[in-house]
């Protein structure tokens, strides 16, 4: 396995509390795969892969535990320097917002061609080279004429066009893509997905995806990990999820989105809010909102139960809520 | 069609590009919104869909007089909004109200809940006797699905979605008959988004409402809306009932937009057809001549560069009744099916 975290737990030291953002996540990734990372607003998905990447702003967090292999290594276990070899060339992010992820002072042709000056010691003018290259693979239109442009004269696809060529400048063997197309408009969302996609197939990357839509997901995804309080819920190949869900939560959010080709009556909705992270709920944390919820749910964590061989649900119902 | 209660007729925007410091110059326009037309029937919901830059959050403060239009005229109730003034004016806007999208940063953060829901009342005072006015803040607390005793809290209190349900309130405060809400859901997480759909659903059968609903997100848009026009640069290029739109497009626009959003249905992915448009939108400033989408459109020839596309019903649909004579602004318009058709089989609609 290229990637494999196991049992990841990171607390945020704030003025109020610990913030308990991640409490024992594992999940993994192969050379050629695709897991997206499904989750809402706290519920660790971006915090996670930052501790993969290690750009985690310590402190004020802290991880506490857990291990996290890149090819077989615990990089945790890495000093600085080590890290920062993996760190563009092991593996490279792609961030949400193109426009604050960039530097607006630098030429993007600077920015792309750093990367070759720092990690490979090329010259400026070969790094310059490179960089326009780059932007060609990435489809970028006039890349000769483009590379001295800034940031902010690109269109919001164009940039995260740049991004993405800059996680790609060293060939890195994983990527993991924050909300990367979040901020963009639908017919570049689309232009975008695909050129990821297109280029994964490529060079034969693991891609991580992190986004909060299931429709993204369902579109690119090989494998799905549904997050809630900072744990995995579900994990299942994209398509037994989407027919049969096996975790009340997973369920709720298939059905409380509107469809495009269904014209719904009421829409089911999701009672209440996700939980404070400094005040998780004790026993299974999703269980004041769950419509399925026993006693029992309201004192024992519940265990990532197995559903078949290649997938796994938390939740002591989840026969039920499979067949439900 | 029920009578109108908004009538909107060659609607126009332009704002001047200046240049110069000392002699300043107009050197151009930003053609924000340029010649929309549509009716809103009373207690319909009208959605607008388009990407950024479509100029549909320009013709939400049009609505709402928070912006005066450069050509055109807007009708509520057969009388033009655009011309009015003063005491006129505010009559007028008690009417029509608006719903912001970003629900963290349309409250302010030094008002308590009760002020900013009340705020209104000390704008339009004959609206609510004073005396009565914080038992009407309550009723409307209690109204959005939140509880009475929050008055005197603060909006960094409530979560996203519960700040989202105090801008409604505000919204409703006086009692008004057309909600214009500029992407009310998209800041909010899934969960949350079902919950404000359902509200909005709900108070528009409560109080009669009529709602014109701008989005970028087209699954919503079908979801609550009774017709949709989608936009493109500035004009309004399909528009139907939302079957029509979603079922019968007969714009290459509206037929990209919609293979472009991803369906939450891994089983649909290898059996739909995507069309994947090339390029960016063109600047506003500088719009392309004749038809405005045939810089990105796969079907553009010399006709779509020399004459504009008018919004009518295409002459080759003219004598159908189907579901694809409905306006649409092509020189070529043809029907095509992005969107599958609904999946038998699909689960049921929520857990056990």
């Amino acid at each position: 396995m290229l990637l494999e975290v196991r049992d990841l737990q990171v607390e945020f030291r704030t003025r109020d509390g610990v913030a308990k953002a991640v409490n024992g996540v594992s999940y993994g990734v192969d050379a050629g795969e695709t897991l997206a990372v499904l989750g809402e607003s706290g519920s660790g998905k971006s915090v996670t892969a930052q501790a993969v990447m290690g750009i985690l702003d310590m402190p004020p967090g802290r991880i506490t535990g857990g291990e996290i292999l890149f090819r077989g290594k615990d990089v945790l276990k890495l000093k600085e320097e080590e890290r920062r070899r993996i760190r563009g060339a092991g593996m490279a992010m792609i961030f949400q917002d193109a426009l604050s992820a960039l530097n607006p002072v630098l030429s993007v042709g600077d920015q792309l061609g750093e990367m070759f000056v720092v990690h490979r010691g090329m010259s400026k003018k070969a790094a310059r080279a490179k960089a326009i290259e780059l932007m060609e693979r990435v489809r970028i239109p006039g890349a000769a004429q483009r590379v001295g442009d800034y940031p902010h004269q690109f269109s919001g696809g164009m940039r995260q066009r740049i991004m993405i060529a800059m996680a790609l400048a060293l060939e890195p063997a994983l990527i993991i893509a924050d909300e990367p197309t979040t901020a963009l408009d639908v017919t570049v969302q689309a232009q975008v997905m695909d050129l990821l996609a297109d280029l994964q197939r490529e060079y034969h990357m693991g891609l991580i995806l992190i986004t909060h839509d299931l429709g993204v997901v369902a579109d690119v995804a090989d494998r799905i990990a549904v997050m809630y309080a900072g744990k995995i819920v579900e994990s299942a190949p994209v398509r037994d999820i989407y027919k049969a869900p096996a975790h009340p939560y997973t369920r709720g959010l298939l059905d409380s989105i509107p469809r495009l080709d269904q014209k719904g009556q009421e829409l089911y909705a999701i009672k209440g809010l996700p939980p404070n992270l400094m005040n998780i709920p004790p026993g299974c944390a999703f269980h004041p909102r769950c419509p399925m919820a026993q006693d029992v749910c309201r004192t024992d964590v519940p265990p990532l139960y197995e559903v078949s061989e290649d997938r796994g649900s938390a939740c002591h119902f989840w026969r039920e809520c499979l067949h439900g | 069609m029920a009578e109108p209660i908004l009538e909107v007729s060659g609607l126009v925007k332009y704002y001047p590009l200046m240049r110069g410091i000392l002699f300043k110059k107009q050197v151009g326009a930003v053609k924000a919104v340029d010649g929309v037309d549509f009716t809103l029937a009373k207690g319909e919901t009208l959605g607008i869909v388009g990407e950024s830059g479509c100029g549909k959050s320009t013709v939400a403060k049009l609505l709402c007089s928070l912006e005066r239009p450069t050509a055109g005229s807007i009708r509520f109730k057969g009388e033009d909004i655009t011309r009015l003034s003063g005491r006129a004016l505010r009559a007028v806007r008690r009417n029509i109200q608006m719903v912001f999208q970003d629900p963290y940063t349309s409250l302010n953060p030094r008002m308590t809940v009760g002020d900013i829901i009340g705020e209104p009342y000390e704008i339009h005072p004959e609206a609510a006797p004073k005396g009565d006015r914080r038992r009407r803040v309550r009723e409307l607390l209690d109204v959005v699905g939140l509880n009475p005793e929050y008055i005197n809290r603060y909006p960094h209190q409530f979560s996203g979605g519960q700040r989202q349900r105090i801008g409604i309130a505000r919204g409703l405060a006086l009692r008004p008959e057309v909600i214009v809400a500029d992407e009310p859901v998209s800041a909010l997480d899934v969960s949350v988004q079902a919950q404000v759909i359902n509200l909005l659903d709900r108070l528009q059968s409560e109080f009669d409402l009529s709602y014109v609903f701008i989005a970028h997100d087209l699954s919503i848009v079908r979801h609550i809306s009774d017709r949709v026009g989608v936009m493109y640069l500035g004009r309004i290029v399909e528009i139907g009932r939302d079957a029509e739109i979603y079922d019968h497009p007969t714009h290459p626009y509206t037929q990209a937009l919609l293979s472009a959003v991803p369906v939450p249905d891994p089983e649909a992915r290898e059996h739909r057809e995507r069309i994947i448009l090339t390029g960016d939108v063109p600047s506003p400033t500088n719009i392309p001549s004749g038809c405005r989408f045939r810089t990105r459109c796969w079907k553009a020839q010399e006709r779509c560069t020399r004459e504009v596309p008018a919004l009518a019903v295409p002459e080759e649909f003219r004598r159908t009744t189907g579901p694809a004579a409905h306006d649409s602004a092509c020189h070529f318009a043809a029907e095509k099916q992005v969107v599958p058709p609904e999946a038998p089989g699909g689960h049921g609609n929520g857990p056990g």
